[in-house]
C-alpha cells in the first residue's frame, strides 16, 4: 500500500511537472496583465506589460497584447492636443480587444483609413457605462482635447448601476495570494481559462444563482431601471452631446432606450444592420468577441459617421468648447 | 454520480481510503461500507432509484434460496425461476417499456383507421442503471437453477454484490459466480492490480472526454440536421458516432473495471477492441462483451443454441439479436439495429465462421496486418457502423430519411464544425488513437504494456495534455449507455 500511495503521489505530482512544462513551451496559457485602480478612481492595467492572450484549449485564438502608459491595451500613447483630430473608443474586453494584435485593433484600422487621426483606444475588460462615464469624468482635462469620443455601450451588460464605485474589493482579489498562484502556476492558469476549475468554483460558490435570479427579473422594470440608470450617469458626470456618440447594437438595445437617445439628442450609431448584411461570422469561433472581418466592418462603420459628422457637424465642434464636462 | 465530475473524484479516495485503512480487517463491515458507498454513489441521481435497487436484491437473494431448496423438484424450482423473471423484467417492463408498448398499441390501431386517445401514457423516469442491474441479478437465479452456483446465505456480501458501484449503472454486467465469490472472500491489497486499475482509469478518462465527448457535437449536429447536410457529412457523423459509442460505453467499462481494481475486485473484460473484428461474429465477441455473453448463456444455449438444425440455429440467432436491440431501448429503432446485426451475423454463421477469429486477433503473428485482414476490418467496421444510423436516430423514419439521403442524393462538401473548430484536429486524433489501439490489441485491460518507464510515462503525460487540450467543460458529461 506504501508503495502504490507513494508511486501514486510521485507519479502525480511528475506528471503536473510535465502538464507545466508543456503548457508554457506550448503557451497555451492566457496572461492577463496586473490591474490596479489609479489616484483618481481609474480602474485600468499596470503600464508597460507586453504579453499574449490565448483563447480555447488548443490555441486557436493567440494574439499579442500591450499595455501602454495610460494603462490600456493599445499600439500608441494617449498623448491628445488642440492641434491634432483624436478619436477616444472607449468601451469594455471588446475595444479592449484581448484577442487580437494590438497592432491590428479597431482603432488602427481606422487610423489606416482615416489620415492624420490619432484613435485612442480605453478599452478595458468588465467596464460597463459607469466605468466609462466616470473615467471620461476623471480625466476631463484630456477629454477635453479629444475631438471625438465614442463609447460603445452593450446594453444587455452596460447599465447596471447609476453611479460609479471603484471595486477594490476586485481589485485585492485580483491581487491575492490564490490569484498569483493561479497567474503563476500557468498549469492554473491553463486549466481556469478551459473551464476545468468550474466544478471546484461552482460547489464553493452559489452566485451564479444570485445573476440568475437578477437576469430573470422583469425586463419592463429592468428597462426602466436602466433608463434611470443611464440618466444618473449623465447627471452625475456628464455627457458632451455634441462630441460623444455612442456606439450600440439595436438589436439588443431597448426601444425606450434609443426613443430617449433621438429626444434628447444624444447621438448613436447603431452597427446592426451592417453586422446583418454581411454573410461571414463577425465573432470568433471561441468566444462571442468580434473576429478581425468584425473588427473591419465596425472600424468600416466608425470612419464613415467620421466622415460624415465632419461633414455635417462644423457648428457643433465650435460649440464644443463651451460645452462642460462637469458634475 | 458520473465517473468523470468532480465528486467522483472526492468521493473515490475517500472511499478508497476507508475501505483499506478502517474496514480492513473485517469483511463484514467492509462489505457494509462498500454498500453504503454504492447507495450513496447510486441515490446521487436520485434517492428513490435506491428503494428500487434494494427490492430487487431482497426479491433475487430470497428466490435464489426457493429455487436451490426446489432444485430436485423441477416444476417448483422452475415456478422460482419465472418469479425471479417475471420480477425483473417486470420492474424493467414497467419502468422502461410500458409507454414504448402503448405507443405502439396505438400506433397499430391508429394505422388500421382507429384513433386511441394517449391516456395510459405514464410519466415514468427510467431509473439509471436498471437494465443492468436487473441483468445481473437474474443471472444469479438462473446459475442457481442451472446448478452453476449455490445461493449465498450471506445477505450484505448479495447487496454488495448487486450494488457494486464501480459497474452498477452500466456494468460490466457480471455473474455472480465471478464477482459474489470475490466479495465473499476477504480481499488483499496488491500493488499491480491497483496500479493496473489507475491505469485502466485514465484510459477510460481518455476515451470518453478525448474521444467521445470532443465527438459528441459534430454527431448532434449532423444527425439533428441530417436533412441539410450533403451525403459526405452523414457518412462522416455515422462513422464519428461509431467512435464516439465506442469511446464513450468501452471509457466507463475500463474506469469501471480499473475502479473495482482499486478494492481488489476483478471485473470481467467488456471491451476487446471491437473495431479491429473480421466479421460480425467477432465483433459480437468483442463489443460489449457481458452482455452478449449473458445473452449467450441464459438464452441462446437455453433455445438449443447451434447444436440443433440450421434453422432453429438461425431462429435462435435472430431471436437473440432481436431481443439484445429491445434491451438496449424501448424504440423499434433498437430492435431494427439488432435485426439488422442478425442479418449480418447469419450468413457467417452459415458459413461456419462465426468461432473462428474467437482466440486471435487481427495480426496475431506480426505487427502489421494482412492487406485481407485490412479489407475484412474495414468492411466489419463499414456494417457496424451502418447499423448505427438505426442506433442513433430517434425513429426509424429519420433512419431511412438519413440513409437515404445518402443513398440517392450522393454530394461533398467539406464538413464544417458545429461551434467552427478545426476539424483536422478531430482527423488527426482519430488516426492516432485507432492506430494507439492497433499496438495494444492484445491486452485490454493493459493499455500501457510498454518495458521501458520513460515511455510510459510519456504517454501519461500525452495522454493527460491530450484531455486538457479537448476538454470541453460545457459539454453534456453523461454516459450514452445510462439511457438503456
Amino acid at each position: 500500500m506504501n508503495k502504490f500511495l507513494i508511486r501514486m503521489v510521485g507519479y502525480t505530482f511528475l506528471i503536473l511537472l510535465a502538464m507545466e512544462i508543456l503548457v508554457r513551451v506550448l503557451h497555451l496559457y492566457t496572461e492577463d496583465p496586473p490591474r490596479f485602480i489609479d489616484d483618481l478612481g481609474v480602474e485600468k492595467r499596470v503600464p508597460g506589460l507586453n504579453g499574449y492572450a490565448v483563447t480555447g484549449n488548443r490555441n486557436q485564438n493567440f494574439s499579442e497584447f500591450k499595455i501602454n502608459a495610460a494603462g490600456f491595451n493599445s499600439y500608441r500613447e494617449f498623448n491628445p492636443s488642440k492641434s491634432k483630430y483624436e478619436i477616444a473608443l472607449i468601451g469594455d474586453s471588446f475595444i479592449e480587444g484581448f484577442h487580437q494584435d494590438y497592432f491590428n485593433s479597431i482603432g488602427k484600422k481606422i487610423e489606416k483609413k482615416l489620415d492624420s487621426v490619432e484613435v485612442y483606444e480605453y478599452g478595458y475588460a468588465g467596464y460597463d457605462l459607469a466605468n466609462q462615464m466616470h473615467l471620461i469624468y476623471a480625466y476631463k482635462n484630456e477629454f477635453n482635447l479629444i475631438d471625438e469620443i465614442i463609447i460603445y455601450l452593450n446594453y444587455e451588460s452596460d447599465l447596471g448601476r447609476g453611479e460609479y464605485e471603484p471595486n477594490f474589493g476586485r481589485i485585492a482579489m485580483l491581487s491575492s495570494t490564490v490569484f498569483k498562484m493561479r497567474d503563476n502556476i500557468k498549469l492554473l492558469a491553463y486549466g481556469s481559462k478551459i473551464g476545468i476549475l468550474e466544478p471546484i468554483k461552482k460547489m464553493f460558490s452559489n452566485k451564479g444563482f444570485e445573476n440568475n435570479t437578477n437576469i430573470h427579473s422583469n425586463a419592463l422594470n429592468l428597462e426602466k431601471q436602466y433608463l434611470e440608470n443611464f440618466k444618473s450617469l449623465a447627471k452625475l458626470y456628464g455627457l458632451d452631446k455634441c462630441k460623444t456618440t455612442i456606439l450600440l447594437d439595436s438589436r439588443k438595445t431597448s426601444k425606450s432606450f434609443l426613443k430617449y437617445c433621438e429626444e434628447n439628442n444624444i447621438n448613436y450609431i447603431d452597427f446592426a444592420k451592417k453586422f446583418e448584411d454581411t454573410t461571414k461570422s463577425v465573432t470568433l469561433i471561441y468566444d462571442r468577441h468580434w473576429n478581425n472581418h468584425g473588427r473591419k466592418l465596425i472600424a468600416e462603420f466608425i470612419v464613415d459617421f467620421i466622415h460624415n459628422k465632419k461633414n455635417t457637424d462644423e457648428n457643433c465642434n465650435q460649440q464644443a468648447s463651451s460645452t462642460q464636462l462637469t458634475k | 454520480m458520473l465517473f468523470n465530475s468532480l465528486e467522483f473524484l472526492l468521493f473515490l479516495p475517500l472511499v478508497f481510503f476507508l475501505y483499506w485503512f478502517v474496514f480492513k480487517k473485517n469483511i463484514l463491515l467492509q462489505n457494509l461500507f462498500l454498500i453504503f458507498a454504492s447507495y450513496i454513489f447510486y441515490g446521487w441521481w436520485d434517492w428513490r432509484f435506491l428503494l428500487l435497487i434494494f427490492l430487487s436484491t431482497v426479491m433475487d437473494f430470497f428466490v435464489g434460496q426457493k429455487i436451490y431448496q426446489n432444485l430436485n423438484v423441477k416444476k417448483k424450482a422452475r415456478y422460482w425461476l419465472w418469479v425471479s423473471m417475471a420480477f425483473n423484467i417486470g420492474m424493467l417492463g414497467f419502468f422502461k417499456y410500458s409507454n414504448f408498448f402503448v405507443d405502439s398499441f396505438i400506433g397499430m390501431f391508429s394505422s388500421l383507421g382507429y384513433e386511441i386517445k394517449s391516456t395510459w401514457t405514464l410519466n415514468i423516469i427510467l431509473p439509471v442503471g436498471i437494465s443492468f442491474y436487473t441483468f445481473q441479478t437474474m443471472s444469479y437465479s438462473f446459475d442457481i437453477y442451472y446448478k452453476k452456483l449455490t445461493p449465498t446465505k450471506n445477505f450484505i456480501a448479495f447487496t454488495a454484490f448487486v450494488s457494486f458501484f464501480p459497474q452498477l449503472v452500466a456494468g460490466p454486467i457480471e455473474r455472480a459466480s465471478n464477482l459474489l465469490s470475490q466479495i465473499m472472500d476477504k480481499r488483499s491489497f496488491k500493488y499491480e492490480q491497483a496500479s493496473g486499475g489507475i491505469k485502466l482509469i485514465l484510459w477510460g478518462l481518455f476515451k470518453k472526454i478525448v474521444i467521445a465527448d470532443s465527438l459528441a457535437p459534430i454527431v448532434d449536429d449532423i444527425f439533428a440536421n441530417y436533412s441539410t447536410y450533403p451525403a459526405s457529412s452523414l457518412i462522416l457523423g455515422v462513422c464519428l458516432f461509431s467512435f464516439q459509442v465506442y469511446g464513450d460505453f468501452s471509457g466507463y467499462s475500463d474506469i469501471a473495471i480499473g475502479t473495482a481494481k482499486l478494492f481488489g475486485i476483478e471485473l470481467m473484460s467488456n471491451f476487446k477492441f471491437p473495431n479491429f473484428s473480421r466479421n460480425v461474429a467477432e465483433y459480437w465477441q468483442r463489443w460489449h462483451v457481458s452482455l452478449s455473453t449473458w445473452f449467450r448463456h441464459y438464452l441462446y444455449i437455453p433455445m438449443g443454441g447451434s447444436r440443433v438444425n440450421k434453422t432453429k440455429s438461425v431462429r435462435n440467432i435472430i431471436v437473440i439479436f432481436l431481443v439484445s436491440g429491445f434491451w438496449h431501448g424501448a424504440n423499434w429503432t433498437f430492435i431494427f439495429w439488432g435485426g439488422l446485426h442478425a442479418l449480418f451475423y447469419i450468413p457467417v454463421f452459415l458459413m461456419g465462421r462465426n468461432r473462428m477469429y474467437a482466440d486471435n486477433v487481427v495480426g496475431e503473428k506480426s505487427i502489421f496486418p494482412t492487406p485481407i485482414e485490412i479489407l475484412q476490418v474495414l468492411l466489419t467496421f463499414m456494417l457496424v457502423t451502418f447499423s448505427r444510423i438505426f442506433f442513433r436516430s430517434p425513429t426509424l423514419t429519420d433512419s431511412f430519411q438519413y440513409m437515404n439521403r445518402i443513398a440517392t442524393d450522393f454530394s461533398y462538401e467539406p464538413y464544417v464544425h458545429p461551434m467552427g473548430y478545426r476539424m483536422a484536429d478531430f482527423y488527426i486524433l482519430l488516426v492516432f488513437f485507432v492506430i494507439y489501439e492497433y499496438l495494444i490489441r492484445k491486452d485490454e485491460r493493459n493499455p500501457f504494456k510498454f518495458k521501458s518507464k520513460v515511455v510510459r510515462f510519456l504517454l501519461y503525460a500525452v495522454i493527460v495534455l491530450t484531455m486538457l487540450l479537448f476538454y470541453d467543460d460545457e459539454i453534456n458529461r453523461s454516459f450514452i449507455y445510462f439511457q438503456f
